[in-house]
């Protein structure tokens, strides 16, 4: 397999050794602790149709199944099987026992970022600058109206409270039990 | 003849009372303090009370206890609060060492904030102006609980101890801690004051104590006031606003702030991984029912109180796995209290910071009650 050196020596590259499968021959795990929510399938949907498949899924073949179980992936899987109902699949084949194949999985899942509150808001902005509605933003990013809503509200929470009237002030007084 | 306290409503607004109140405050005491945490209605008695202060050309003292492990939003308001009328300001940035019980980890279940020799790691370096040192004598200083050593209410106390005839002005509002409230308010503290309690040679003051919610944040709209960041970002996550703070990261009350602080402060994140063990399991898990929270049972245990005898055998500080110990012998055996105390063990709380209600199961007086009836 072809390498590319690194500062803590070659790293192979499997990224190149993708093979397009019939889909019946691959299988789910029955360890992966990931869950993905069901607004974020939508846009896991929207981003294959918008984007292709670039990603292939990570697998390890079973001689005793005579399937290739998934390592990373499942959720595109699902995807292409179930809500697009294609045929085929773009996968990669490791070499790795049970344990390590855990670990994989665990790592391909855990090692990702999140996205910084205040960076998604400018970048909903700069989308609403290029002539975007909300409804396009919110359904090309997989977000409720609300959260573009929110995303948008660049003039923070006090001003939601400027229209109000403070309240009437009150005491604590003494007063007598059979009052 | 027995009397009571009751609620009178006057017709004033509170913002024309709190006025009064402070301005009242300036009369009577020489040295004033306010005490200011980052949030919002501290932001909002500090402006008054600076307001005040301006207008007489006077001085106020702003302390502030610093935690180290706060929200950067959180330092950057305290900046802008002791620069808002600096003619008028003492800095009292306090970054002495003192311990904070660390929620999210069993193994490193405290943090010594500021601590000496470890600067290579702390939050932040140091204000230059700050306090540094201890400006009580080392002798005299009190500490409440000798196992958890001097803690965050040993400084407050040591500090206002070490001054006299002070008023500290705090922004304690009745209807956010109406327990706190109704300790506070059950005797006058100063004259005939109910707003305020003594406290040795010194008084507290509450003059924000009627205020609501949408009070501290229609003042902050009008006065054009800068707030901590974390608001907006908390809402914007659509968090209920009434429910955000501003406080230390790591405690057993606010180890939830964890979970969104990657989206907020990536960097603050990043520093605190290095700080202290156990906060990446605040991030995973704060939210998580099971892990933390002790909401649901794990599907391995019979009951809360398999689950607590498991917990306390596999404890793994030996010092504190006594005190708990001691605690639950006095406290009833059923699954009611055994669900807090699994609470207690997950977030390390051997100060007891989260009591537990020690009353009998509600589910098996119900039982009883039925089985009576049937």
């Amino acid at each position: 397999m072809m390498v590319i050196e690194t500062a803590k020596g070659p790293v192979a590259l499997p990224c190149l050794k993708v093979k397009v499968v019939d889909i019946d021959l691959v299988q789910a795990n029955n360890y992966n602790p990931n869950s993905v929510a069901a607004n974020n399938m939508a846009l896991l949907e929207e981003s294959i149709l918008a984007n292709g498949f670039c990603f292939a899924v990570v697998t390890v073949w079973d001689p005793d199944l005579g399937k290739y179980v998934i390592v990373d992936g499942f959720h595109r899987y699902l995807i292409f099987r179930d809500w697009l109902r294609a045929k085929q699949l773009p996968i990669i084949v490791l070499d790795h026992d049970i344990s390590k194949r855990m670990a994989a999985t665990v790592q391909f899942n855990r090692a990702r970022g999140v996205h910084q509150v205040e960076l998604m808001a400018d970048l909903v902005r700069a989308l609403v600058e290029q002539g975007l509605d909300d409804e396009a933003i919110a359904q090309q990013l997989g977000m409720e109206a609300e959260e573009v809503f929110r995303l948008k509200q660049v003039t923070g929470i006090a001003e939601l409270f400027k229209n109000q009237i403070y309240s009437r002030a009150w005491e604590m007084v003494e007063v007598r039990d059979d009052e | 003849m027995n009397s009571m306290l009751k609620q009178v409503y006057v017709n004033k607004s509170v913002l024309e009372a709190a006025k009064e109140r402070v301005s009242y405050i300036f009369d009577e005491f020489e040295n004033i303090i306010v005490s200011i945490s980052g949030g919002k209605d501290s932001t909002t008695l500090a402006h008054l009370v600076l307001t005040e202060a301006h207008g007489r050309g006077r001085k106020v003292g702003l302390f502030f206890l610093d935690e180290e492990v706060v929200y950067d939003s959180t330092v950057e308001q305290i900046d802008y609060l002791m620069n808002l009328f600096p003619d008028n300001t003492v800095k009292l940035w306090f970054q002495i060492e003192f311990n904070l019980t660390n929620s999210t980890s069993l193994i490193e279940g405290q943090l010594k904030c500021w601590e000496s020799g470890k600067h290579k790691i702390w939050m932040r370096s140091k204000k230059p102006f700050s306090i540094q040192h201890k400006p009580w004598p080392q002798d005299k200083e009190t500490v409440g609980n000798p196992i958890k050593g001097f803690g965050f209410y040993d400084a407050l106390e040591n500090f206002q101890n070490s001054r006299k005839n002070t008023a500290f002005l705090i922004g304690l509002r009745a209807t956010e801690s109406p327990n706190r409230w109704r300790t506070v308010s059950k005797n006058p503290g100063y004259k005939n004051i109910y707003w305020s309690t003594r406290k040795g040679n010194n008084y507290a003051f509450y003059p924000l104590y009627d205020w609501n919610f949408h009070d501290i944040w229609k003042y902050i709209y009008d006065n054009n006031l800068r707030y901590s960041k974390i608001y907006d970002y908390m809402y914007k996550k659509g968090m209920g606003i009434q429910e955000i703070r501003v406080s230390s990261l790591i405690h057993e009350k606010s180890f939830k702030a964890l979970v969104d602080l990657p989206e907020f402060e990536p960097k603050t994140y990043d520093r605190l991984l290095k700080r202290i063990k156990g906060i990446s399991i605040g991030n995973i898990y704060g939210k998580d029912a099971k892990m933390l929270r002790a909401r649901t049972l794990p599907k391995n245990y019979k009951s809360w109180r398999e689950y607590r005898d498991f917990l306390l055998a596999t404890y793994p500080d030996e010092e504190k796995r006594t005190i708990f110990q001691k605690r639950f012998g006095r406290q009833l055996d059923n699954n009611y209290v055994a669900r807090q105390q699994c609470r207690q063990l997950l977030l390390n709380d051997y100060e007891n910071n989260l009591p537990i209600d020690n009353k009998p199961d509600p589910r098996d007086e119900a039982i009883k009650r039925w089985r009576e009836l049937l």
